[in-house]
C-alpha cells in the first residue's frame, strides 16, 4: 500500500508586479502566461513528512558497514527533498524493535530501519523497514543485495542508492533519483577538457574520455549504455559515442560537411538529433546511429539552430535557435518531424536583448527547463516552462550566474552549472521547493546532463 | 684593369716554360737570383691563381651579401604578410557580424591571399564566457563563417578557408572582467598549408 502526501498548493513568492495578475482569476492569468511574457515564482507548498533513522544494525559481518550503509540512506534521503530527516538522535534508539511512542513524540511520521546481513565474502544483502509511525506498523519491507564495496565501491554505492529510491516509492509512489549518474565535460589543468561522469550524490568522480582535446555536451542514451559527446579531430567538430561498457569509441555520422554538435537521443535508444554548421546555414539533423543512416532535415536555418532536447514520447522537440535575429538565443518548440513549424517558447520581448539557452524537457514530459537572462546585462538563472499549466514560467535560481539545466529521473530535480557563493561548479536544484545544493564545487564544468535511473 | 696588369707577366712566365721544356736540350745558364726561371714561372702563376681565386670570391662573397639582403627583406615582407594573415579580429558582444575595423583588417587579409593561391588557412571562431557553452561553440561557428564569408565573397576559393568553433574554451585573457571578455570575442587564423609560399606582394 502506498500513500500520497496530502499538498497544498498555493502562490509562495510572486513579482510584485504580477502581484495583480496572481490575484486575478486564474482564466486571466493563465492567459497572460500562455504568451510567455509574465513570470510566476510560485512553489508548491508540498506537505513533508519527517522521517526518522533508527540506527542500522549488521548480522554475520554486515555490522562492519551498518553505519555507512546508513550514511549513505539519510543523505539520499535529505536529498530527496521530500522528507524532514530524524538522524544521529543524541538519544539511544538502538533496540531492534522500533520505538512508535518514541518516534511519535519527534513528531515521525516514518521510521527507515535497515539491517545488513552477511552473505558471503564481502557481499550482503541490505533489509530495509519502512516503519508507519501512526498505524504503529511496518509498511514495506525489501531486500537490497550489496556487492563487493571494497572491489567495486561505485556498485555498492548504487545498489544502497537503489534502496534509498525504493523508500521513496514506497511512500510517494513517485520515482526518486539517488540512483543516477550525471555527465559532464570538465576542465583539466592543461587546459583540455574531458568527459566526466559523478554520482547523483556527488561521489565517486570518474574521467571518462581520453581525447587530450577539449569535448563539449556529453548526453546519455536512455538506456544510461552509452554517452555522445563533440569533441574536436582532423575533420572539426564532430559526434562520438562512447559504450560505458565495453569502452569502444566511435564517431557519429560525419557524412555531410560542417561541423557537428549538441547530440541528444531520441527515445528509442537508436536515432539522435544533432546540430550541423554547413557553410552559413545551420541545421538540426536525425540520424539512424544504429543503422549508421538516414541523416535527415529537421529544421535548417540562416541562423544556428542547437541544442535540441526530445520529449520523453519522442514527439516533439525543443531547440535553441538565434532565428529572431541580434545573434541572441530563444527557446523553440516544434513536432520532431521534418517541415513542422517551431514556436517560440522563451519569454522574448522585442528590443530586450533578452537571451535563453539550453532547453531540456523532463522525463515525465511536463515541462522544459532551460537557463537565461531577460535584460542585456542582467544574471543568468534556471527558468521552468510548465508545458502542461500554459508554459507557466518558474525561476528556480536568484543568486549568481545559473546555466545548462538537465533534469533528474526523479522528475523534480535539476543540475546546472553555478557560480554561486559556494564557487563554481555542479548544484542541484529542488524545482519544488526551492532547494539548491552544490554537489561538485571548485572545478570548471559545463553541459550537464543527468541519466535516467539506474 | 687588375686582370690585364696580372696577364702580361704570366704569358711571359708561360712562354719562359714552354721554352724550357723544349723537346731539344739547351745549355745551362746561370741565373743570378738563385731562383730557377721554373720556379720563377712557379711563383708568378702562383700569385696570378691566388688573385684570381680572390677576386672569384670576393665577387661570390659581394653577391651572396646581396642576395642575403634580398631574402632577409624578403623574408621580412613574408613575415609581415603572415602577421597580417593571422592577425586576430573582434567582434561586438552576441554579435558575429564584421566590424569597421575588423573590415580593415580582413582587406589587408585578402590581398595577401589573392597574391597567394597556394596559402590556406583556418579560421577560429571564440566567445567571451557570458552564455551557454554550447551557444558559445555555435557563435564561434557564426563568427568564423562570418569571416569566410566576407572573404569568398571578395573571390577568395571557399575550398581554401576552413572553419572551426572553440566557444569559450580557449579564452585569449583570463577572467570574468569586460577587457578579458573584449579581448575572447574573436576569430583567429592559422595558416593550414603554403606558409611558405606567400607572396607579399608589391
Amino acid at each position: 500500500m502506498t500513500r500520497r502526501a496530502a499538498r497544498l498548493p498555493f502562490a509562495l513568492i510572486a513579482l510584485a508586479s504580477l502581484a495583480p495578475l496572481v490575484a486575478a482569476a486564474p482564466a486571466a492569468a493563465q492567459q497572460e502566461d500562455f504568451e510567455g511574457v509574465s513570470l510566476g515564482l510560485v512553489y508548491e507548498n508540498a506537505y513533508v513528512p519527517a522521517l526518522g533513522i533508527q540506527q542500522f544494525s549488521g548480522r554475520l559481518g554486515g555490522d562492519a558497514i551498518a553505519s555507512e550503509v546508513q550514511a549513505i540512506v539519510a543523505r539520499d534521503l535529505e536529498y530527496s527533498d521530500r522528507f524532514a530527516i530524524l538522524d544521529d538522535l543524541p538519544i539511544n534508539v538502538t533496540a531492534d524493535q522500533v520505538d512508535y511512542s518514541l518516534w511519535d513524540g519527534l513528531n515521525a511520521t516514518w521510521v527507515v530501519k535497515g539491517r545488513i546481513e552477511g552473505a558471503g565474502t564481502n557481499e550482503f544483502v541490505l533489509v530495509l523497514e519502512l516503519h508507519d509511525v501512526l498505524y504503529r506498523r511496518i509498511e514495506q519491507t525489501g531486500r537490497f543485495p550489496l556487492p563487493n564495496h571494497q572491489t567495486d565501491n561505485a556498485a555498492f554505492r548504487m545498489a544502497v542508492h537503489r534502496a534509498s529510491d525504493q523508500v521513496v516509492e514506497w511512500v510517494f509512489d513517485e520515482p526518486g533519483m539517488a540512483a543516477s549518474r550525471i555527465t559532464f565535460s570538465m576542465r583539466r589543468n592543461d587546459g583540455t577538457k574531458e568527459v566526466y561522469i559523478v554520482d547523483s550524490d556527488g561521489e565517486n568522480l570518474t574521467r571518462l574520455t581520453s581525447h587530450a582535446n577539449l569535448t563539449a555536451s556529453p548526453v546519455w542514451s536512455p538506456d544510461n549504455t552509452r554517452i555522445a559527446y563533440m569533441t574536436y579531430d582532423d575533420d572539426g567538430q564532430r559526434i562520438y559515442e562512447r559504450n560505458l561498457a565495453t569502452g569502444e569509441t566511435k564517431r557519429i555520422g560525419a557524412i555531410r560537411d560542417g561541423n557537428y554538435m549538441t547530440p541528444t537521443y531520441f527515445p528509442d535508444g537508436d536515432n539522435m538529433v544533432f546540430s550541423v554548421h554547413t557553410g552559413a546555414r545551420s541545421g538540426l539533423f536525425t540520424y539512424d546511429a544504429e543503422r549508421e543512416c538516414c541523416l535527415t532535415n529537421l529544421t535548417e536555418s540562416p541562423a544556428d539552430d542547437f541544442s535540441p532536447t526530445i520529449s520523453p514520447d519522442g514527439r516533439w522537440m525543443a531547440f535553441n535557435s538565434t532565428r529572431l535575429g541580434s545573434g541572441i538565443p530563444q527557446v523553440y518548440v516544434m513536432e520532431a518531424r521534418a517541415g513542422a513549424r517551431p514556436e517560440l517558447l522563451s519569454p522574448y520581448q522585442y528590443g530586450q536583448s533578452s537571451f535563453f539557452s539550453a532547453p531540456d524537457w523532463s522525463p515525465d514530459g511536463e515541462n522544459i527547463a532551460f537557463s537565461g537572462r531577460y535584460q542585456r546585462s542582467g544574471r543568468y538563472h534556471i527558468l521552468v516552462a510548465k508545458m502542461g499549466e500554459g508554459r507557466r514560467l518558474q525561476q528556480l535560481t536568484f543568486e549568481g550566474n545559473n546555466e545548462a539545466p538537465s533534469w533528474a529521473p526523479d522528475g523534480r530535480h535539476i543540475v546546472f552549472t553555478g557560480e554561486h557563493r559556494w564557487g563554481k561548479g555542479l548544484f542541484v536544484v529542488d524545482s519544488a521547493s526551492g532547494t539548491i545544493r552544490p554537489i561538485l564545487t571548485g572545478v570548471d564544468v559545463a553541459d550537464p546532463d543527468w541519466s535516467g535511473g539506474m | 684593369m687588375i686582370h690585364r696588369r696580372l696577364m702580361v707577366p704570366a704569358v711571359a712566365a708561360l712562354m719562359v716554360l714552354a721554352a724550357a721544356c723544349g723537346s731539344d736540350p739547351e745549355p745551362e745558364e746561370i741565373v743570378p737570383t738563385g731562383r730557377s726561371p721554373q720556379e720563377i714561372a712557379d711563383s708568378i702563376r702562383a700569385d696570378s691563381l691566388a688573385r684570381a681565386e680572390q677576386a672569384r670570391l670576393d665577387s661570390i662573397a659581394a653577391a651572396e651579401r646581396a642576395a642575403a639582403a634580398e631574402r632577409a627583406e624578403m623574408e621580412q615582407r613574408m613575415a609581415r604578410a603572415r602577421e597580417t594573415l593571422t592577425q586576430t579580429i573582434y567582434f561586438d558582444y552576441d554579435e558575429a557580424a564584421i566590424t569597421t575595423q575588423a573590415e580593415q583588417r580582413l582587406r589587408a587579409k585578402l590581398d595577401i591571399l589573392r597574391n597567394s593561391p597556394a596559402v590556406r588557412i583556418r579560421i577560429e571562431g571564440h566567445a567571451d564566457e557570458r552564455g551557454t557553452n554550447e551557444y558559445n561553440i555555435a557563435l564561434g561557428n557564426r563568427r568564423a563563417e562570418s569571416v569566410r564569408q566576407f572573404l569568398t565573397g571578395f573571390g577568395i576559393d571557399e575550398n581554401r578557408i576552413s572553419i572551426v568553433s572553440y566557444g569559450e574554451d580557449q579564452p585569449a585573457m583570463m577572467g570574468s572582467t569586460e577587457t578579458a571578455w573584449r579581448q575572447n570575442r574573436r576569430a583567429e587564423f592559422v595558416i593550414t598549408a603554403g606558409a611558405d609560399q606567400i607572396n607579399p606582394g608589391m
